[in-house]
């Protein structure tokens, strides 16, 4: 029962995926192929992303992990691939954010937090750790701006992510690692980065 | 009656062996049960209890190990984020990236020549440069990072490191024995993967340069916005020294050990097998590499040895998830411990509990035995008292003191003897009473048998005399009882056929029940056994006497039953009676009944002869003065038919007529033949005014003899119309059934006398005044009515008439 459980969980994983994957490149794939939306800003763009994103992860969230959970089918945890269980709902971003990238359009997505439970998920540049202070204090306000690395220039845009679902909440306030564990609903938890090249 | 004997004493220790056999089940059994459901249960529980420790040990060896790798990978990762190292590579990045694809290859190509021909100002920037630098203050543990210091052993593990920008060819290494380009190989690919970077942890592979088993370990360097890989930090290191200092100082008794090895089954770590080989048995590989911990029950050790094992296992969790994802292979904690070593303690209490069990069963065999020797002796005296009862001479009180139920039984036993002495003491006065009784019931039978006028003897099966009355011994002119035992043909003086007849009696007695009847040889009649007292018949006549004749007097005599004595055999009783005056008298009588006989059949044979042969003689005399020859020939004719009347009459008289006239069976109409009889009749009675009627229902034929069936119903006719002479009715009636023949012959004359019909049939039987009857014609007539099967008889009523019947069966044959 569980394994059919996994397999089942595994298939609706699969096709949030690739939903995903088809939603966050439809437009550029547009932007280059049709001349009159090659004038369209990155900062749409990102806000485009974002909101899929946002839609697919509350999807996930709300109508897989939250029912599944409630209905005793399967759980979602941090080690899911070693046991009987889905992708926390971060996790799920984070999958999704590498099969993005690993398309080689160059776009990034990711998650980053002044109190990642793993420091790799904290701001790497200034540019970032402004943004979510600042996004701490008005959050619905997202952070833009051009960033470089080397000479490469790049769009980046940050939007507030704040706790949605109480299982966000939960295991951020109950993981060894967390440096924060006071978090409430509504609270903010940190960003979403997306990140778009601006030169090929 | 003779005592039963008492059987055998062979089973004298039986009941003791019994016990002591109980003893040792009732002591053995639950030991044996109880000790192989121990070491069951000791196993399962060894099992069970060293299974989870070994999972336990398993996890947390699992866990170490995962930390120590993440520990390693963390602060190797601490070189792919140094700002340093990333500026550095970014700068690499952007130079090439300004070049054209062809400028890029010819430069790469270039500088790996250059390399490969040791160019001292490239090998000064790889191996000096200031990457190099961070490097080399990595392994020197100066790095700086005060807060994680890097462990010496996995200092001394690493075998190489080296850093790779995004075209793969090397910018800083610790030594320069290594290749330039990387782009092309597997850990280069896996680590870059794309430019969006992930982990890679290699498989374990001999390095025939630095001649041992390494694993490789490559992080992609990220650029400054983690926005895509510039580089690969790649780490070689020595298998055996990176996992040993966590591994091979866990030992537990003289065997157990952890190991570590990977989901083909090759081993990574252990402190008995060596880097790099492989488990001896491929079976163990699905069984401890699951991802999960656990233990399990293994058919062998994994190590070389053969025998079952209990294995515990767990994953390197997190490493594994890098190592698949890079090789598709995974890491396992592998806990072992020998079977002897684990079993041990519990084969070690099986044998101790085995051998004090052999103990307790000498004990419990020895103390059974004296326990059951306690019990067996009461039961014995209490055996010897009952045999000692049995043989009517126990006399002692029985006396055993053993509390139980033995000594209730003893007492018992003495009630039960004295009840016994009591009750025979009584019967004891009976059988006197009795015996004196017995002893005047055999003087009173002898008085009266001695009072009897008949001989009264009786003989034994051995046919010796066991008693004779005085009748008896006055019969044999004895004057004692010296005779009583001597053979009981020795004191008759018979015969020897009469002897031999009389044996035969007596066998057929013996073989026989008491008052069955035996049937004499040369008797029609049985003769009964029965009491001598009882009245007989003896008025039997002829051949159904039974006589002696002995001492010129004699006997009849019969044989009787007599019941045999406890312990002997049956004896037969012969009683005589003296018939020699009677047998006498009974002589003369049948003797003057002859002779009356005779002259009757004297008289009928003359009368009937003299009338014809008167005939004869008035006709030879009229013959000798005739001279007719025709007259002559007349009375001859006559003299002949005399003649044939005559020897009609002797025929009859003698009745050997079918010996004289043979005559063959032939179809008989019966009523023809009635009608033919009539008809001579009537001319034998002209003068008789007798009305005849005639009822002849059509008969079948039947066979026989015409002419003695026509004799016997002419002389029945007759015998009809001399009662008939003074007129009457004759009535002539045949029919018949499915098997008889029915004829009736009936007449309203004078009829029969009720005690001549017995006679009727009867040779010479007749009521007829002489010269009217020979007294044979009805006996003619039964007689052939009887050699056709049939039957006759004779009804009649004095004065009123007289019915013959006569039935002859048919021939099935014969019936139409």
């Amino acid at each position: 029962m569980s394994h059919r459980r996994s397999i089942k969980a595994d298939r609706v994983l699969g096709c949030f995926l690739t939903l995903l994957m088809i939603a966050s490149s439809e437009p550029i794939l547009h932007a280059e192929t049709n001349q009159e939306l090659k004038s369209l800003s990155p900062s749409k763009v990102a806000d485009y992303m974002h909101a899929i994103v946002e839609a697919d992860r509350k999807i996930y969230t709300t109508y897989i992990v939250k029912r599944m959970q409630e209905q005793g089918i399967v759980l979602a945890k941090e080690d899911w691939e070693n046991k009987n269980a889905i992708p926390l709902p971060a996790q799920f971003l984070h999958i999704s954010s590498k099969l993005v990238a690993e398309s080689g359009y160059g776009i990034r997505f990711r998650l980053i937090s002044r109190w990642p439970i793993y420091r790799r998920n904290g701001p790497a540049t200034e540019f970032e750790r402004k943004a979510l202070e600042e996004l701490e204090q008005n959050p619905d306000v997202p952070k833009r701006g051009i960033v470089y690395t080397g000479k490469k220039q790049l769009f980046q845009a940050i939007y507030a992510d704040k706790a949605i679902n109480t299982a966000c909440i939960t295991c951020h306030n109950a993981h060894a690692l967390s440096p924060k564990r006071d978090f409430k609903m509504g609270d903010l938890m940190g960003g979403i980065v997306i990140t778009i090249p601006l030169e090929d | 009656m003779s005592p039963i004997p008492y059987p055998p004493t062979r089973r004298k220790k039986g009941l003791t062996k019994k016990l002591v056999l109980s003893m040792l089940l009732v002591g053995i059994l639950p030991l044996v049960i109880g000790l192989f459901l121990a070491f069951y249960q000791g196993t399962q529980e060894i099992q069970e209890v060293n299974g989870a420790s070994f999972e336990t040990l398993a996890t947390e060896t699992a866990r170490k190990l995962d930390l120590v790798v993440s520990e390693e990978m963390f602060r190797t990762s601490l070189l792919a984020t140094d700002v340093t190292i990333i500026a550095k590579l970014e700068n690499l990045r952007d130079s090439l990236n300004e070049l054209s694809p062809e400028t890029r290859n010819q430069l790469l190509t270039h500088e790996q020549t250059a390399w490969e021909t040791k160019d001292p100002i490239l090998q000064k920037n790889v191996l000096d440069g200031p990457i190099a630098q961070i490097l080399q203050r990595h392994m020197g543990g100066t790095f700086i990072d005060p807060g994680h210091p890097v462990p010496v052993i996995t200092r001394s593990a690493t075998r190489g490191m080296y850093i790779t920008d995004r075209s793969g060819r090397v910018v800083a290494s610790l030594d320069a024995a290594v290749s330039y380009l990387h782009q092309e190989t597997v850990w280069w690919k896996g680590a870059f993967h794309k430019a969006v970077g992930q982990p890679y942890i290699g498989p374990v592979e001999f390095d025939s340069r630095l001649g041992t088993y390494v694993f490789t370990l490559a992080l992609p360097i990220m650029d400054s916005l983690r926005y895509e890989a510039i580089g690969v930090l790649h780490r070689i290191y020595d298998v055996k020294e990176f996992f040993a200092p966590s591994i091979d100082i866990i030992r537990f008794g003289e065997t157990g050990h952890v190991m570590l090895i990977d989901s083909r089954g090759v081993v990574l770590s252990c402190p008995i097998l060596p880097t790099g080989t492989k488990i001896s048995d491929d079976r163990l590989i699905p069984l401890v590499t699951p991802m999960h911990q656990g233990w399990t029950p293994a058919p062998s050790d994994g190590h070389g040895g053969t025998q079952s094992s209990i294995i515990g296992f767990a994953p390197l969790t997190n490493a594994s998830q890098i190592t698949q994802s890079s090789t598709g292979h995974s890491w396992h904690m592998f806990v072992w411990q020998s079977s002897d070593e684990l079993f041990g303690p519990i084969q070690h209490f099986f044998k101790w509990t085995a051998a004090f069990g052999l103990l307790g069963v000498g004990l419990l065999m020895t103390l059974g035995y004296a326990a059951a020797s306690r019990i067996t002796a009461p039961i014995r005296r209490l055996q010897e008292a009952a045999r000692q009862i049995g043989r009517g001479d126990f006399q002692e009180i029985l006396k055993l003191s053993t509390g139980d139920e033995i000594e209730e039984l003893a007492d018992e036993v003495n009630r039960m003897n004295q009840q016994l002495a009591s009750q025979f003491a009584g019967l004891e006065s009976q059988v006197q009473l009795k015996t004196e009784e017995v002893k005047y019931l055999e003087a009173s039978t002898a008085k009266i048998l001695d009072s009897v006028p008949d001989p009264v003897l009786m003989v034994g099966m051995d046919e010796r005399v066991e008693y004779l009355n005085k009748a008896f011994k006055e019969a044999l002119s004895l004057q004692n009882d010296e005779i009583v035992g001597t053979s009981f043909f020795e004191i008759l003086p018979l015969d020897p056929s009469t002897q031999t007849r009389l044996q035969e009696e007596l066998r057929l007695l013996y073989g026989s029940q008491p008052h069955s009847p035996i049937q004499y040889e040369h008797s029609s009649a049985p003769a009964t056994l029965q009491d001598p007292l009882i009245p007989a018949n003896w008025e039997e006549t002829g051949a159904k006497r039974q006589e002696l004749r002995f001492n010129q007097r004699t006997y009849r005599y019969r044989w009787f039953g007599v019941p045999a004595k406890p312990g002997k055999g049956p004896s037969a009783g012969l009683v005589l009676r003296d018939t020699t005056e009677e047998s006498l008298l009974q002589d003369r009588v049948i003797q003057g009944e002859k002779l009356a006989s005779l002259g009757v059949l004297s008289a009928g044979i003359g009368h009937e002869l003299n009338n014809p042969l008167v005939g004869v003689i008035g006709l030879g005399e009229a013959l000798q003065e005739e001279t007719d020859p025709a007259q002559i020939k007349q009375y001859a004719e006559s003299i002949v038919q005399h003649g044939k009347r005559m020897a009609s009459i002797v025929r009859d008289f003698t009745g050997q007529a079918g010996k004289q006239f043979s005559e063959a069976h032939s179809p008989i109409n019966i009523n023809e033949l009635l009608e033919q009889s009539l008809a001579t009749v009537k001319a034998l009675f002209p003068s008789c005014s007798i009305d005849v009627q005639t009822h002849l229902r059509t008969l079948p034929l039947i066979q026989g003899k015409a002419f003695e069936l026509g004799q016997a119903f002419t002389n029945i006719l007759t015998n009809a119309y001399q009662a008939m002479k003074k007129g009457g009715c004759l009535t002539i009636s045949t029919s018949w059934s499915e098997n008889n023949l029915e004829i009736a012959i009936t007449d309203t004359g004078i009829g029969i006398a009720p005690n001549h019909l017995p006679k009727i049939f009867d040779p010479f039987f007749t009521t007829k005044s002489q010269g009217e009857g020979s007294g044979l014609g009805l006996t003619v007539a039964y007689r052939t009515i009887h050699k056709l099967g049939g039957e006759i008889r004779m009804e009649s009523t004095p004065n009123q008439g007289t019915a013959c019947l006569i039935t002859i069966p048919l021939s099935p044959s014969l019936v139409k």
